[in-house]
């Protein structure tokens, strides 16, 4: 007995000792270089709260946090700017408690002050997904300087998901002094969002329109130690084949969130030196669709927009036009949700003669020259693979008696004619799930969301009670197993009545040098902060 | 200076008020013809958003506003040469445009200068040897240069030089990153310069090259050429001197109306090697519906097509006093 204890004791002593290192190993295995990656196109601004487009999300959560991080493909919340935090049991009151060594990158303290004044000024009125974060929101309290409390009007499931440092960026207050916050003008211009002043790990050190973006260590970040890395470098490069070769000859690190053509993802992943990765962006979740314009005949019969789902050859989409960078889409949730996507749902099956059939039987006969109704179809102006989709779903819809034409536009006429004018039959796009369906898949099905003018919302005129009651229920929801229940009835309407075409679920392809570590931690990898990359 | 020709050059003057007004207002209507704004292209980038928010953008960007009052409002600020601000980039028109004519002009410069000067050698040697070998070899060439897409070209070069080679950088305008002395600095740049100029001067010397083999080929059946021949002076000083310098009259037209499009840069080449110059400003502008920033390139570069035009013609007018009594 007397002898154990001892021995216990070293070998907890050596326990806790092997643990440190290997927690100190896992955090930097070398401290020091830059990391260099190439993204088109360029960010237009260093904050998400201007816009939350790819390239602008995947610098700036380099540079601001917020207040969790987040581990796992679920999102499991973890420390960032709060250090600990508490759920009252009707869960209606969150309060966090604040580090309190953390400065700004302009060496001024962070406080309450600041949370308070990002989330009610900035990002509830200003961030795309600000009103759905945050509509509940009853009051926002701070009763000393590093103590928040949000008390919510109704519990909402996914209120611990909404702190990632991309969605909900905390803003220093004092950055905004003698700015109207009263108007997006007002907010959009202020010279933060283009001289960020953040806490995170890396600060702006210069930025070169159309070249490149040098962001570097924060001396006095307060996770000591990290980061691992001194720069982080953006290069924008236009050009995909030019992206590629500076990913081959090494003179970038990596290439993230899909950032080179499917082709030169294919060939570079048979590259020693290079690593391809799907993981990382579960919670992002992106989900390509046929939109649907469901207001008038025959697109409005749920036969036809079955037959048309039967028509096409998802497996063909995906390896053919998308180079195997993707699964066959089957319902609005997509398959590799963690938690949510419901395993009963039967992928409509690739076959002419069913189609076929189901057409005859809606009253949609052939007529002498083999066609039975003519429409048009646009497509997301994102490139090539979707002007190649959209070839192949005239072929292929051609097949079964449906004349298709095609309508070209760019980005601003596309988006202009599906959802502003709803002049459209149909027409290709996608969805991201984010890390909850009640934010990510609710915009598009629900009747409420049937508004002129709102981007990426639901352009098809589709209107369910049931789908609307479901997804008005299943947001305040807190007992998982019931909202799974309801997620799964959704799921099971929608995959019944086509409002959209399910087509594929893409995959956002990382590619990058092996000499770099530590890139995939969660489910929104490359929105997050990288302080524990590091590179050989 | 004379009352004609003062009157001249005040006339000439005054007639490019409206020109750069009418321009403007062409400007401004052609680019609302296109449908689609920015706060539409901001919401769709940020992955959606609510309607209120699509609202505010377009409100706080002037753009609920009747079409009139913004091309008033465009015009006001023109007056006092406010190019506005850039909605999307949400910085100065003026600076943006500022931060990429640099690396415009020296790319277009120096592609330019080099094709003009090789282009035109080329083209006279090819004449003076005209149907033989290198006359051939010459038109060849110059007929592949001409023919081969310039992206095309470019990647092959950086397949060549960056890949097999591994001796030129793939990409961009300088290295990324380390403090240079100026002079190191200015041959970093400059290795960067070697594939885009390549690839872009070896286009126009296709050009230059063509263009003045014919000229010369014409010059050569004039009579003072026989002339000169019956003076018994050498071929070559025939060739050099008399019929290149009649003929690099068109190519010198040529290449002066080019310098009109130096602004514009090229999109392909700055595309395919990074290079942050104007062109690629504006096909990004263009895409994103940058109205003020697309209205502010337009602007600016017409006004300088118009001025270059002014300068030659005020030119004219001193050398041919025809003109001034038209």
């Amino acid at each position: 007995m007397i002898r154990t204890a001892p021995a216990g004791l070293i070998l907890a002593a050596s326990f806790a000792l092997a643990s440190l290192s290997a927690a100190s190993a896992q955090q930097c295995g070398k401290t020091g270089g830059t990391l260099t990656y190439v993204y088109h196109p360029e960010p237009t601004a260093l904050s998400t709260i201007a816009t939350s487009a790819v390239p602008v999300a995947i610098i700036s959560t380099k540079i601001y946090e917020s207040l969790l991080s987040y581990e796992g493909a679920a999102l499991t919340p973890k420390p960032s700017l709060a250090e600990s935090w508490t759920v009252s049991d009707d869960k209606k009151t969150y309060t966090f408690n604040l580090r309190r060594d953390v400065k700004w990158h302009d060496g001024k303290p962070f406080t309450a002050e600041d949370v308070a004044f990002s989330v009610e000024k900035i990002v509830r009125p200003y961030s795309s997904r600000g009103r759905v974060y945050f509509g509940d929101l009853a009051a926002l309290e701070t009763p000393d300087p590093y103590t928040v409390v949000f008390k919510l009007k109704d519990a909402v499931p996914f209120f611990m998901n909404v702190f990632q440092p991309g969605e909900t960026p905390i803003l220093p207050k004092h950055a905004f002094s003698g700015i109207d916050v009263g108007t997006a003008a007002g907010v959009r211009g202020a010279e933060i969002m283009q001289k960020p002043i953040g806490t995170g790990p890396f600060r702006l050190k210069e930025w070169r329109r159309g070249s490149h973006i040098i962001l570097e260590k924060n001396s006095d970040y307060w996770d000591k130690g990290r980061p691992c890395l001194d720069q982080v470098v953006l290069r924008v490069l236009p050009d995909g084949a030019a992206r590629a070769i500076a990913v081959e000859t090494g003179e970038v690190d990596l290439s993230p969130m899909s950032g080179l053509p499917e082709a030169e993802i294919q060939r570079l992943s048979k590259l020693p030196q290079i690593v391809t990765s799907r993981e990382g962006a579960e919670a992002l979740g992106p989900n390509m669709w046929l939109e649907v314009n469901m207001r008038e005949a025959p697109l409005a019969d749920v036969k036809v927009r079955q037959a048309i789902s039967m028509a096409l050859d998802r497996t063909r989409i995906v390896d053919v036009i998308w180079y195997g960078q993707g699964t066959p889409g089957i319902g609005p949730i997509v398959s590799s949700s963690p938690i949510f996507f419901n395993e009963a749902l039967k992928p409509y099956e690739y076959s002419l003669a069913k189609a076929n059939a189901l057409l005859d039987e809606a009253g949609y006969k052939r007529g002498a020259n083999g066609v039975r109704f003519k429409m048009t179809q646009n497509f997301l102006p994102y490139g090539e693979n979707w002007l190649r989709l959209a070839e192949y779903i005239r072929q292929e819809l051609g097949k079964v008696g449906i004349s298709v034409e095609t309508q070209s536009l760019d980005l601003g006429g596309w988006l202009k004619a599906v959802y502003t004018d709803w002049s459209f039959n149909i027409t290709s796009t996608f969805s991201h799930n984010y890390s909850d369906p009640s934010i990510g898949v609710e915009r598009t099905f629900t009747s409420d969301n049937i508004k002129k003018g709102a981007t990426f919302t639901n352009s098809m005129g589709y209107k369910n009670a049931r789908v609307d009651e479901l997804f008005s229920k299943v947001a305040r929801e807190n007992d998982p197993a019931v909202r799974k229940k309801q997620f799964d009835e959704i799921q099971q309407i929608l995959h019944d009545e086509l409002p959209v075409i399910f087509l594929m679920e893409m995959s956002y392809t990382h590619v990058w040098n092996k000499r770099v570590h530590g890139l995939i931690t969660n489910g929104i990898s490359m929105y997050s902060s990288w302080a524990g990359v590091w590179k050989e | 200076m004379m009352p004609a020709k003062l009157w001249f050059v005040l006339r000439r003057v005054l007639q490019v008020i409206p020109v750069v007004l009418a321009i403007a207002a062409l400007n401004f209507l052609l680019l609302h013809l296109a449908p689609g704004d920015a706060a539409d292209i901001i919401a769709a980038q940020s992955g959606g958003a609510t309607p209120e928010f699509v609202a505010e953008l377009r409100r706080s960007f002037g753009l609920d506003r009747p079409l009139y009052q913004q091309f008033l409002f465009y015009i006001a600020r023109l007056m006092t040469f406010d190019l506005g601000w850039s909605n999307v980039q949400q910085r100065p028109v003026f600076d943006l445009i500022a931060d990429r004519v640099p690396a415009t002009l020296l790319l277009m410069m120096t592609g330019i200068s080099l094709a003009l000067l090789f282009g035109t050698l080329l083209g006279i040697l090819a004449a003076m040897r005209h149907r033989r070998g290198i006359d051939s070899v010459v038109s060849v060439l110059a007929l592949l240069a001409y023919a081969t897409p310039q992206f095309w070209l470019g990647l092959m070069l950086i397949v060549l030089f960056s890949i097999t080679l591994g001796v030129l950088p793939s990409g961009g305008m300088m290295t990324i990153g380390p403090d240079m002395s100026a002079g190191a600095r200015a041959l970093d740049v400059a290795r960067h310069l070697l594939l885009p100029t390549l690839t872009l001067g070896l286009f126009y010397m296709a050009i230059y090259a063509r263009l003045m083999r014919s000229a010369m080929l014409e010059v050569y059946t004039q009579e003072f050429i026989t002339t000169a021949r019956a003076k018994g002076l050498s071929e070559a000083r025939v060739g050099l001197v008399h019929a290149a310098s009649n003929a690099l009259l068109p190519v010198v037209t040529l290449a002066g109306v080019q310098i009109g499009h130096l602004l514009g840069g090229s999109v392909l080449v700055e595309t395919v090697f990074g290079w942050p110059g104007l062109g690629r400003l504006v096909f990004d502008a263009l895409l994103q519906r940058d109205l003020n920033l697309l209205l502010g390139v337009l602007f600016v570069s017409s006004v300088l097509v118009v001025l270059i035009n002014l300068a030659v013609d005020l030119l004219y007018g001193f050398l041919d006093p025809r003109i001034v009594h038209k």
